[in-house]
């Protein structure tokens, strides 16, 4: 091998690290015999201590599950029109019956999302923001689960490498910016990404996607 | 030598290919963003609502799809705002351009050309 395909090689191998699929695929044998070919998200259940996670985690949710294919309830109207109907407390409406959700508002699926960690920790001049979330969808019609997703997202700033007592200044300046204003919103991002796009355990193709009932190789 | 670039360069392509996100199927305009500016500050409705007027427009010029969803919301604000005549219509518009949404839009259909006392939503009309 010679230097260039050496690099070839070894890029490639970096390349499949950063997208690589989780290794055990998921079981889509219930998902398969339902198709289901519209998903409403409901509340997001909460056990982070930022009261506003869930509100901001749903301005990320709808347009990655509808460029997969599927018709997405609009989430702002459906969260009004539970909170409207004495439906805002999210625990009560995971508790509740899919079924019941489907036939008010006619859905196939239900996605059920809880935060389990949406956090900014400063340690050792340095701060670390977590996100981490579990996502289920469960038929509207047999209230069974049909998938199921845990992703866990760590962001940590890049550290100064100039080192000394420059880079301690500049790290710690870093992490308090960090810290007081932490941006969850790509972690958000890349959580949903990485649920819903990955082969073997993300979502098969929805109804409006060139794939849809094609992909039982991946899904 | 440019055998071999191109062999990276065909290998780079393929693996991009593999794990990028595809191509956008919608244009969704600033939705998401406008929407988590509204969350985090009620103040910015108005935003929010040009945000999916903006959605509707630009698809219409364009000869694309409305993103699913996206009549809906947008004619929720309007009936928040007692327009409720411009909400049903754009539900209708939903209903007709997503089906899935039929159970749903109808029942709110309803409720928005019921006068006011109407009882899923509280009516925001003078």
């Amino acid at each position: 091998m010679n230097r260039l395909s050496k690099l070839a090689f070894m890029s490639v191998i970096v390349l499949s690290a950063g997208c690589a699929s989780q290794p055990q695929r998921a079981d889509y044998s219930q998902f398969r015999s339902e198709g289901p070919r519209s998903i409403l998200v409901v509340p997001v259940i909460n056990k982070s201590i930022d009261v506003n996670a869930p509100d901001y985690f749903l301005a990320t949710i709808a347009t990655p599950l509808a460029e997969r294919g599927y018709y997405v309830f609009p989430v702002n109207m459906v969260k009004a029109v539970l909170a409207d109907d004495g439906l805002s407390d999210s625990n009560l409406v995971h508790a509740g019956d899919p079924r019941r959700l489907g036939e008010l508002f006619g859905t196939d699926a239900v996605m059920y999302i809880s935060i389990e960690r949406w956090d900014a920790k400063y340690v050792l001049l340095a701060t670390t923001v977590t996100v981490e979330l579990n996502y289920s969808i469960k038929s509207a019609h047999t209230g069974q689960e049909l998938w199921k997703n845990h992703q866990l997202v760590v962001y940590r700033p890049q550290q100064s490498s100039s080192g000394g007592l420059a880079g301690l200044i500049a790290n710690a300046i870093v992490a308090a910016i960090a810290k007081a204003a932490p941006n969850y919103m790509p972690l958000a991002h890349q959580a949903n990404n990485g649920a819903i796009n990955v082969k073997g355990t993300g979502l098969p193709a929805g109804p409006y996607d060139g794939l849809f009932g094609k992909d039982a190789a991946e899904y | 030598m440019s055998v071999h670039r191109l062999l990276i360069a065909s290998a780079l392509l393929v693996l991009a290919a593999g794990c990028a996100t595809q191509k956008q199927r919608y244009d969704w305009g600033t939705y998401d963003p406008s929407l988590y500016a509204y969350y985090k500050d009620p103040a910015k409705l108005g935003e929010l609502s040009i945000s999916l007027a903006a959605v509707i427009d630009a698809a219409d010029k364009n000869h694309a799809i409305v993103p699913p969803g996206i009549y809906a919301e947008y004619g929720y604000l309007q009936m928040q705002q007692g327009k409720n005549r411009a909400a049903v219509d754009l539900f209708k518009q939903e209903e007709t351009q997503w089906p899935e949404s039929k159970v749903f839009m109808d029942r709110m259909i309803k409720v928005a050309s019921t006068p006011v006392g109407g009882s899923a939503v509280p009516s925001a009309a003078p």
